[in-house]
């Protein structure tokens, strides 16, 4: 099975050298989006020879995510992995998610907390209605909604790349357990980010985020 | 609808009209987006020279005010209009997407192969 990793990356000169260097230990394929990074990131992809792209323009997470399933529709691969630039999500997991693609999964998440306790901060209130949600939207039960860190089945690679509105986790989850397509989630650890800054360091976008994957979630998917 | 009014909108009809041509000669705006803005000049221009029509409508909305028609319509026009253009956004958006995948993969391929030469 031919499976790409793929790593996108905004202002992350400080995280992305240690990660793919990680990756590489695994061997697996990756690719490195640079979404227009306005610090060293594509000097630094460049020096050390990693496979990247450097976009020309910054899209924004989702059509990062969209320009990676792109390569991998177009480059026949079977299993496509998101893992994000900032080294919260860690390599040695990937096998794990590769896996249950391999034994016929269409989407696996790596969930923190499959097996362990959900904290209680105010991070963990929003992941806690939307699981409370999505159960009520599709009668399943999911741990991790928010989890970034995901593989897709070849069934999903060619909908993904073809389609604007994949790319936020949780009612992309909800969209997929309501198709019926086989998802699954698996225990994984995540780290704090090393460094730099995160795509929510605000609270308003956070709030905006919520309040649209509320309204995805009960009148679209 | 007021006498003044009426000589407001046939004025506003009037200078719509000539900047819409204006922006068409001098290159500002596609043709094709220009028509529904001349659309939009002659319906004010038909509302200041007919108020009658406005009247009747007015009547068969229910509204008392002829003038009140008069906003309703234009406001439900702009709606129409302004989820247009979000729905032209949206294309642009994915033309977009789909054009800076093919840049960044000539991108990596050009490269790949200027290591290969070397």
């Amino acid at each position: 099975m031919k499976t790409l990793v793929i790593i996108p990356a905004y202002n992350e000169q400080d995280n992305i050298v240690k990660l793919v260097e990680e990756i590489r230990k695994y061997d697996y394929d990756y690719l490195v989006i640079n979404d227009c990074s306005k610090d060293e990131t594509a000097r630094i992809l460049d020096e050390h020879h990693f496979s990247h792209f450097d976009l020309p323009i910054n899209l924004g997470i989702a059509g990062v995510t969209r320009v990676g399933f792109l390569y991998a529709r177009d480059n026949g691969y079977d299993c496509v992995i998101c893992i994000d630039g900032d080294g919260q999500h860690q390599p040695k997991y990937i096998s794990l998610l590769e896996n249950e693609i391999e034994n016929g999964m269409d989407y696996c998440v790596g969930s923190r907390f499959v097996n362990e306790k959900k904290p209680r901060n105010m991070r963990m209130f929003g992941s806690r209605i939307l699981c409370a949600l999505i159960k009520f939207k599709t009668g399943k039960k999911v741990t991790d909604p928010t989890s970034g860190m995901r593989a897709l089945g070849r069934r999903l690679i060619e909908d993904f790349s073809q389609s604007m509105n994949f790319y936020a986790e949780p009612d992309t989850i909800c969209y997929l357990l309501h198709q019926g397509y086989k998802v699954k989630e698996v225990q994984v650890k995540m780290k704090e980010r090393e460094a730099g800054v995160s795509y929510f360091h605000s609270p308003f976008k956070s709030m905006y985020f919520m309040l649209a994957e509320i309204m995805t979630i009960l009148f679209v998917r | 609808m007021s006498t003044s009014l009426r000589i407001g909108l046939l004025l506003a009809s009037i200078g719509v009209f000539a900047i819409i041509v204006f922006c068409v000669v001098k290159r500002k705006v596609n043709i094709k987006y220009s028509i529904v803005w001349i659309l939009w000049a002659l319906l004010s221009l038909l509302m200041a020279v007919f108020p009658e029509t406005f009247y009747f409508l007015a009547h068969v909305l229910g509204i008392e005010m002829p003038v009140n028609a008069v906003f309703l319509i234009m406001i439900a026009l702009l709606y129409a209009l302004t989820f247009y253009v979000y729905i032209t956004i949206t294309k642009h958006n994915e033309e977009i997407i789909k054009l800076t995948y093919e840049i960044a993969a000539l991108k990596k391929r050009v490269e790949e192969l200027e290591q290969n030469e070397r």
